[in-house]
């Protein structure tokens, strides 16, 4: 590989620093330009589906409780193991797990999204809600109901209907859809699978930079 | 009565800079931000105003904290000295015709021994507080300072000689009110020399090594915090405002512009004082720091020299022509 260098100074540039005024011709540019801040707490940020921020438990519209199987997936692959299941088989029910309890401590929680991603049936999701401190411990380590209740507060919020909804953490972009669950194939937009993939704002902007 | 008169001019022009001190910081903060594409300041007042006044409130009453094992009569004089020396170097700038309260034949070495002093200051602090970072930074701001006083006042020397006096006054109406003739044209090898020794005596970047964030934490003012803190800051910028207003007496033309205001005649001195103000700032957002090493080589090797050489330069013009 060929690393470009700067050109040398020749003397006179050397002499009448180049280099300084070279900076200070840059930094007195950006003066005119537009900030990027946001000036969070009056402006809201524009956060995107896909933004992995507070948990919830989707709310199955024909049982009114989490979809949930208790596979243990989440909890296996969870990283920070903040994830808390408690099962129990009913003998009337056969084999069929019930949850009796759903925990998860959102304080230890890493927002990777692997719960997501793994779960088979899209019960857990990270919504885009990012504002929910809270002043003690125990208000941010939800339970079930607290859970569920996220869900339907966020879906409220989103004014969507469960029917049409999939989120970026269910169904990663890019994964082929053939080895995926059957809970997981739900019908997206063409550029979310295969080749007609969006990454990211740079990928993109290279493509169109081939394209070009 | 005249004693009276003069209390009351010494406390009109201390409040007038302490303001301007106050909204100085405000200026640097907003310049800062938006080079380096952020807004600065935005909450206290419309676009953050009065955010000046705000951090003056919470410095005064936070709690006046003394480091048990610090030496108490050094560390609470040390920013008394620095404030009081830079504040004191105000009496003889004149800001326009007749507006300068104390107008003596040796203005400007005035202006150096008061510079000088608050280097006393800064080593006090450094040496008082007891602490590594602090002693470090005092050490390395009494060389520094020592170096670039040489440098700052041979490169004046060009100026005492064309004017013919030390009266800043004198210097100003020595330069004739007209943009030719104005010192930074005769003398633009003493300006260039002026203007980086300004820098270092001021303790600003590129040359911030007493307070070097990166090393030593805040340099000599680590162990201080609240008002003392605060006063080591007003200090900083006094000096600032000082040192560029030494610049635009001495090569600018102090209050002499395109035409005369009405009512305010120190207009375009205040204008060429915040030009200098903007530049330090501007090099604040722009410039790394020197390493240490570099700093003595530039003074010693590079400025010195130069300055000697433009005394030698202007001499014998001026011996000649």
């Amino acid at each position: 590989m060929q690393i470009q260098y700067k050109k040398k100074r020749n003397l006179l540039q050397n002499l009448f620093l180049s280099e300084l005024v070279q900076g200070m011709w840059l930094t007195l540019r950006r003066l005119f330009t537009k900030p990027i801040t946001l000036q969070y707490p009056h402006e809201q940020p524009n956060v995107r589906r896909g933004f992995r921020g507070q948990h919830a438990l989707v709310r199955d519209p024909e049982t009114h409780t989490t979809r949930c199987v208790g596979c243990m997936k989440c909890v296996m692959v969870c990283p920070s193991r903040c994830i808390r299941i408690r099962i129990q088989k009913r003998p009337e029910h056969g084999n069929r797990r019930f949850i009796s309890a759903y925990h998860i401590d959102a304080l230890r929680c890493v927002y990777c999204g692997y719960c997501a991603e793994v779960c088979p049936v899209n019960a857990i999701i990270l919504t885009e809600v990012f504002a929910y401190s809270a002043f003690d411990r125990k208000s941010l380590s939800y339970d079930m109901p607290q859970l569920l209740d996220n869900w339907d507060r966020y879906l409220a919020e989103q004014g969507e209907d469960l029917a049409q909804y999939v989120n970026p953490t269910w169904r990663p972009r890019g994964l082929p859809e053939g080895p995926m669950p059957a809970g997981k194939r739900l019908p997206v937009p063409d550029d979310w699978k295969g080749k007609g993939q969006v990454v990211g704002r740079l990928w993109r902007q290279s493509v169109q930079g081939q394209n070009r | 009565m005249h004693i009276l008169i003069l209390l009351l001019y010494i406390l009109l022009l201390f409040t007038v800079v302490m303001l301007h001190v106050a909204y100085a910081t405000y200026f640097e903060r907003k310049i800062i931000g938006h080079m380096q594409v952020r807004m600065g300041p935005m909450e206290v007042g419309w676009h953050g105003l009065l955010q000046p006044i705000a951090d003056g409130i919470k410095c005064f009453f936070k709690e006046d904290i003394i480091p048990e094992n610090v030496d108490p009569l050094g560390f609470r004089l040390a920013p008394v000295v620095s404030l009081t020396a830079m504040v004191a170097s105000l009496a003889v700038l004149p800001f326009a015709p007749g507006w300068v309260l104390a107008d003596i034949d040796i203005g400007l070495l005035f202006v150096f021994a008061m510079s000088g002093l608050a280097g006393y200051g800064v080593i006090l602090a450094g040496w008082a507080s007891n602490s590594k970072f602090s002693f470090l930074g005092g050490l390395r701001s009494m060389a520094q300072v020592i170096s670039y006083e040489i440098a700052l006042g041979l490169s004046l020397v060009g100026v005492m000689l064309l004017s013919g006096s030390l009266n800043l006054s004198t210097i100003v109406e020595a330069q004739g009110g007209t943009f030719g003739g104005m010192y930074i044209f005769p003398q633009f090898i003493a300006f260039g020399v002026f203007f980086v020794a300004m820098l270092a005596e001021t303790n600003r970047v590129p040359f911030d090594l007493p307070e070097a964030e990166a090393e030593l934490v805040s340099g000599y003012s680590t162990e201080y915090s609240g008002m003392r803190y605060a006063i080591f800051f007003m200090a900083e910028y006094v000096g600032m405002l000082v040192m560029s207003s030494l610049g635009t007496i001495c090569f600018f033309g102090g209050w002499s512009g395109p035409f005369a205001v009405p009512y305010f005649p120190a207009l375009w001195f205040v204008l060429k004082v915040y030009a200098f103000m903007f530049v330090f700032i501007w090099i604040r957002a722009t410039m790394p720091r020197y390493r240490y090493d570099q700093l003595m080589e530039l003074g010693w090797k590079w400025l010195i020299p130069l300055a000697l050489a433009n005394i030698v330069l202007t001499a014998v013009c001026k011996a000649l022509f």
